[in-house]
């Protein structure tokens, strides 16, 4: 009686075993499927039209709208969907798509590019080194765009922004949270002189705003203009506007608006786009170098 | 390998993906409600809780609202800090006296102006200049800001963006009213809205939203019979510049819903925006109706008179054989007729829709200065 329980027993164990490993072999073939499926090609081109179709709409919904999108530099990914986002889903749903269509677009050049790289590295014996890194060159590049991506993504997520930041000559302020001091100390207009354009005459082309920023132990002066921001520990002050625009405008009054953001985002995109111009590089180097040996 | 990878991949995007969900559903629970955002133009106001309203103003400066006896909230400065209701304000625009007016606590709040009592046309800012509660501040290039301490004002209002450091010293909150992009016509109307949780009178804005919408509701039906397009350009020619309100913003809006063109629909931008004298005298040459900035104090009187102020003005043909309109003096003091004044515009537009209106806002410019009986020169 009881070696027939215990047989019972056994069964039940054998057949859960059974169970347990067909869904465990079931679960991989599953996974394998899935990787197939996010790596393949036909994926990408897919995701690829789809942007396209998502971007085009985006540029219709962009079109006299940046009220809604200005914003979203400033204020944060989170903060701009749970309000500017959500408020305007009409013209705003184009950008929700075109974030989800980016991770899966990174998704899968993370999948596909990682197989490419694993296949190629156990063959590395059977390649000349050159062949070697000319194959793997743009897989290096796809690599540096995932990072650019994430470095664009954490910098709409975790960057500290204090916009709206208005200075006049000899004013200062003192960016939120630190001990450092902006001074607005020194104003020196470049006009354009030019004769081509002019309808520009006299306009201000360079502000030239010298500013003293100081903290407990470092002090520099910076001049700042449009597109050439300063940098200080970490904080990068960015000239957003400034008056007047012209000699003789109708207010004399001086004053720059400033944005200022400790932005983490910044490292990776810029270790993306130096990542890229290796992979690039390597790429060109390489193709020409076997394309000349070669023809010897 | 490559599962491994793909499995911690996925189920890294499923955790991130969980917590924004869950963190997205904490925001809207935590109150006990949906969170309540308005946005009007680059304006916004969130309310984070009942006795906490975060405002973004025309500069992106965020500022903080908060009951008069409530604690210093954390991690903002003291700039940022507005204690509601405010009771004292100073207001540099004139459009942003008549807002306070549409709210009904002009004269209960307003403490300074910059400009002098000769120029007001509102009965309660001239009874409060007259009787020593409403102080001219000086020009907007000269301001008394020692002046403007006396005053205390708990609040300015301002357009200028250079007196923001200035007025932070003196610890005097401010926001920024205008913006580096023209009002749509939905922002013009809901601008007050805005203002209104400064003030606690958010029942006053929604009122006065609800009746200047009733008003363009009115428009859209009545101009839909409208047989004509008539082609309408708002602007000027100065000395040295052509300033004209761009197609985003809410004369342009407006004059294209009211049936019909407005020539400058494709520029955008800023109110008041400068374009080129060629574009301006191009589009003139279609144009049925002209809307000047010049009233008839700076010598707009007649047709004759703007092209003698301008000869260029003289070749486009509203001045020619078309229409052309001036506001009036107290028109830029009267915001909070916002209805009234588009139902004019309306009417300027398509007087065959309007029989018998008579202008209040604006004033049709004859050809010629009419000629006064004994005047010899």
């Amino acid at each position: 009686m009881s070696s027939g329980h215990g047989t019972a027993k056994a069964a039940v164990l054998i057949n859960a075993y059974t169970w347990i490993f067909d869904i465990r072999m079931m679960l991989q073939a599953l996974t394998k499927k899935i990787w197939q499926w996010l790596g393949s090609i036909k994926l990408t081109i897919v995701i690829l039209l789809l942007l396209v179709v998502d971007m085009v709409i985006g540029y219709w919904c962009l079109d006299r709208r940046t009220t809604i999108f200005q914003p979203l530099g400033d204020v944060g990914l989170f903060q701009w969907t749970s309000t500017y986002g959500l408020h305007n889903l009409l013209f705003t749903a184009w950008f929700f798509v075109l974030l989800g269509l980016l991770a899966m677009l990174t998704i899968n050049t993370f999948i596909c590019t990682t197989e490419k790289v694993i296949t190629l590295l156990s063959r590395k014996r059977s390649f000349h080194l050159g062949r070697f890194w000319l194959r793997l060159a743009p897989h290096i590049m796809h690599y540096a765009i995932i990072v650019v991506l994430a470095g664009y993504l954490s910098s709409y997520m975790l960057a500290d922004v204090h916009p709206g930041q208005t200075l006049v000559p000899g004013a200062s302020l003192t960016i939120p949270n630190t001990n450092i001091h902006i001074k607005f100390s020194s104003y020196e207009p470049h006009y354009y002189q030019g004769k081509r354009l002019d309808f520009f005459h006299d306009w201000v082309i360079d502000p030239g705003a010298g500013l003293t920023i100081s903290s407990s132990t470092v002090q520099r002066t910076a001049i700042l203009s449009y597109n050439k921001p300063v940098r200080y520990q970490g904080y990068t002050i960015i000239l957003k506007n400034f008056y007047p625009k012209k000699k003789g405008g109708m207010s004399p009054r001086v004053y720059i608006n400033l944005s200022i953001r400790k932005d983490p985002g910044v490292v990776f995109y810029f270790s993306g786009m130096l990542l890229f111009a290796a992979g690039l590089l390597i790429y060109v180097f390489l193709w020409v170098y076997l394309k000349t040996e070669g023809r010897r | 390998m490559n599962y491994r990878i793909t499995m911690i991949f996925l189920n890294l995007a499923l955790l991130l993906m969980l917590t924004t969900i869950t963190g997205c559903n904490k925001e809207e629970t935590t109150e006990g409600k949906k969170r309540s955002f308005l946005q009007i133009g680059e304006f916004t106001v969130t309310r984070k809780g009942p006795d906490f309203t975060e405002v973004r103003d025309g500069a992106d400066r965020t500022l903080i609202l908060i009951p008069r006896d409530a604690e210093l909230p954390q991690g903002y400065t003291r700039h940022q800090i507005v204690r509601v209701p405010v009771k004292r304000v100073a207001a540099w625009s004139n459009f942003d006296v008549s807002a306070l007016r549409s709210l009904g606590v002009l004269e209960e709040v307003l403490v300074g102006v910059i400009q002098p009592e000769d120029k007001w046309h509102i009965d309660e800012v001239k009874r409060g200049m007259e009787a020593g509660k409403i102080v001219y501040l000086g020009n907007s290039n000269a301001i008394d800001f020692e002046k403007l301490k006396k005053q205390q004002p708990e609040l300015a209002l301002t357009w200028d963006r250079s007196v923001i450091p200035m007025l932070n010293e003196l610890e005097i909150p401010c926001i920024i009213t205008s913006a580096p992009v023209a009002m749509c016509l939905n922002a013009r109307m809901r601008y007050v809205q805005f203002l209104a949780p400064f003030f606690q009178r958010e029942n006053e804005a929604d009122a006065f939203f609800a009746r200047v919408s009733d008003a363009l509701k009115e428009i859209r039906e009545l101009t839909s019979y409208a047989l004509k397009e008539p082609k309408v350009m708002w602007g000027d020619i100065y000395e040295k510049r052509v300033l004209v309100e761009p197609g985003n913003a809410w004369v342009g809006e407006l004059v294209e819903l009211a049936q019909s063109d407005y020539l400058f629909e494709d520029v955008y931008g800023t109110s008041c925006i400068e374009i080129s004298t060629e574009r301006f005298l191009y589009s003139g040459e279609d144009a049925d109706i002209l809307f000047t900035y010049s009233s008839p104090s700076t010598g707009a009187t007649s047709k004759a008179a703007l092209a003698r102020m301008n000869p260029l003005l003289g070749r486009i043909r509203p001045l020619k054989t078309g229409r052309v309109y001036a506001p009036m003096a107290h028109y830029s003091q009267s915001g909070d007729k916002l209805d009234e004044i588009l139902i004019e515009i309306s009417a300027i537009l398509h007087p065959e829709l309007y029989p018998g209106y008579e202008l209040r806002y604006f004033i049709e410019l004859p050809d010629i200065d009419p000629v006064i009986p004994g005047d010899q020169s």
